[in-house]
């Protein structure tokens, strides 16, 4: 077990280092010459030759790239992800302010998901039936095909501007969240409530539930006690793969509403350029993605006896 | 949840866009970039079905553009994709050894991050000085495509992988066929019959993907109708006007639920039982959670 834990964590630091050293080499050497950038900004449109050579050299763009990669993965480490081409602010601090934002919306979005499907997965499993199938399915296609925007957009024009409920824009206490986060809630929702419903249904046709039934319980207690433990596995592992297309949402929601979050941040630094901070956010992507995968990998074998067992065996 | 009934009532929309996006031009009324000052934020007419923006532009013509971007930069991303995955897939799986390893390690990093955050990377990648001789729709389909060709290349890789083990192909290596013709004859089929159907099943997500793009600005550039940019417009005249974020986003929302019933329905009927697992393969729990979905699907017939 512990040993099976190493292998995964050691892969997924691989799979970290060589997902940055990628993104570092795209990002960083093949949009063209960075240093005439910041001259630019620095001067404006009359920076010499001169002057770029200078800030090259100072920060040392002129070396290899795998030197160049190493040094920044080092500055990385002590949590120096450079300073924003766009705001000129050290990037640490910029995502001190954000992280918070991105990290309550997914949190809320992330909650929101589990109650719904939950909610609707074991409403369709207590009314087995054709018809509770039909509109179950009906709901997850259409809020698995919505776009994120669109739904943003409907929820907007009937709780916003048609009741008046909550602001649709910008940050005004608790009830700015309500929206962003059912927005992103939609989707992982509907996809989690078909994996709920589907996998219910097939427990309740094994030995087990049969079982249960024999010994006089009632369909709920069946399905609560018996059948509910064996959804465990597959709902953890698409609510790991779920959470983490959520940033999707996320980027898309935050720019919507005006939030000033990570994935504004990432969308305001590919339109100006700033390559630095495109560097910094993918980095952090790339750990939030792996680190999510190995802890449901992990959290997976902690749930399941039968893969415990099989690993100690 | 009898699909067999079912997939040309769901199939319509797709089958509209295609067909829309094919004779835009015949379609549209008005130019969709023409701007007419004398009729802003108009309700739907004789003289503009749709209504007009606030920019005078005919709505109807602009949801034909939009339909006609989607489907070009659809159509091309989905090709090339297609071409690169297959092609990288095919040699990892059917060269073996040092190759293989490192192309697997290659569409492992290209999946750990969403397709969709590596397009938006590439995109800033692009704006660089060294893409200039690029227009922003080129960007966009060329971003698409690096960020999609993974899925195909681990799914032809498993293809090439598991028909590598059977007799026949050992039987035509013993009659002295060569590489070249095994691949061509007898695997390359068996890939492309899988990743085609993959494909349509796919455009859905792609037609999301390109909307999300112009919606967040990184996309299709502003005269260009298309429809995620058409909504982000709309959303400033919201509170008067939300037929102009409505009226995209339903198109928008229709065709990517008909191709995603599309590709459901793929998956149930139409592919050989031997490779439906992999056919849904983009997450290992999605995959479980189809794969049980078609269990009861079946169990029920």
């Amino acid at each position: 077990m512990r040993r099976m834990f190493l292998r995964r964590a050691g892969l997924a630091l691989l799979l970290m280092l060589a997902a940055t050293a990628l993104t570092f080499a795209l990002v960083t050497a093949a949009p063209g010459n960075v240093a005439a950038l910041i001259a630019e900004r620095a001067a404006g449109p009359g920076a010499d030759g001169e002057m770029i050579a200078r800030i090259a050299d100072e920060l040392g763009l002129n070396d290899p790239l795998p030197v160049r990669y190493v040094r920044w993965l080092g500055d990385t480490f002590t949590g120096d992800f450079g300073v924003s081409l766009r705001t000129g602010k050290p990037i640490s601090e910029e995502f001190a302010e954000r992280i918070p934002v991105t990290a309550t919306l997914l949190a809320g979005g992330g909650m929101l998901a589990l109650f719904y499907s939950l909610g609707l997965g074991l409403w369709g499993a207590t009314s087995n039936g054709r018809f509770a199938d039909r509109i179950l399915h009906g709901i997850a296609l259409i809020g698995a095909s919505t776009p994120n925007f669109f739904v943003a957009a409907l929820l907007v024009i009937v709780f916003a501007v048609g009741l008046g409920w909550i602001p649709s824009f910008g940050l005004y206490g608790w009830t700015s969240w309500i929206l962003p986060c059912v927005t992103i809630a939609l989707f992982p929702g509907s996809v989690l409530a078909r994996v709920v419903r589907v996998n219910l249904q097939e427990a309740m046709a094994r030995p087990f539930a049969t079982t249960g039934f024999a010994k006089g319980m009632n369909r709920g207690e069946v399905l609560v006690r018996e059948a509910l433990p064996n959804i465990a596995i597959p709902y953890i592992t698409t609510f790991g793969a779920q959470f983490t297309l959520m940033i999707i949402g996320a980027i898309v929601v935050e720019r919507l509403f005006g939030l000033n979050g990570i994935g504004a941040f990432f969308i305001e630094a590919i339109r100006f350029r700033d390559f630095v901070g495109m560097q910094a956010v993918l980095t952090l992507f790339v750990v939030f993605f792996v680190s999510v995968n190995l802890f449901v990998d992990l959290v997976a074998m902690l749930v399941d006896p039968r893969l415990r067992r099989a690993r100690r065996a | 949840m009898r699909f067999a009934r079912l997939p040309w009532l769901v199939l319509t929309p797709a089958l509209i866009f295609v067909f829309v996006g094919v004779f835009a031009p015949l379609l549209m009324t008005h130019d969709p970039a023409v701007q007419d000052y004398t009729a802003i934020l108009q309700g739907p007419s004789t003289a503009h079905w749709l209504g007009t923006d606030y920019l005078g532009r005919d709505l109807w013509s602009r949801i034909v553009g939009g339909a006609r971007t989607s489907l070009v930069a659809m159509a091309f991303v989905l090709v090339a994709a297609l071409v690169i995955g297959v092609v990288i897939g095919s040699v990892a799986g059917y060269v073996g050894g040092l190759v293989e390893t490192v192309l697997i390690s290659l569409i492992d990093i290209a999946l750990a991050l969403p397709s969709l955050v590596i397009a938006l990377a590439l995109m800033g990648v692009f704006s660089g000085e060294n893409f200039d001789w690029l227009s922003d729709y080129w960007k966009m389909v060329l971003a698409l495509t690096l960020a999609w060709w993974a899925n195909y290349a681990r799914m032809s890789r498993a293809v090439v992988v598991a028909e590598l083990q059977q007799p026949y192909i050992e039987a035509a290596r013993v009659m002295g066929a060569s590489h070249l013709w095994i691949f061509t004859r007898h695997i390359l089929p068996h890939v492309l019959g899988l990743v085609v159907v993959y494909a349509s099943a796919d455009a859905g997500a792609l037609v999301l993907a390109i909307a999300t793009l112009s919606f967040l600005g990184l996309g299709v550039a502003p005269p260009t109708p298309e429809w995620g940019q058409m909504l982000v417009d709309g959303m400033s005249y919201i509170e008067e006007y939300p037929n102009l974020v409505i009226i995209p986003g339903l198109a928008l929302t229709a065709v990517v639920v008909s191709f995603n019933l599309l590709g459901e329905a793929f998956a149930l009927q139409k592919v050989p039982r031997a490779l439906r697992g992999r056919l849904l393969g983009r997450k290992r729990a999605e995959r479980k959670a189809e794969d049980q979905a078609r269990v009861s699907v079946e169990g029920q017939a």
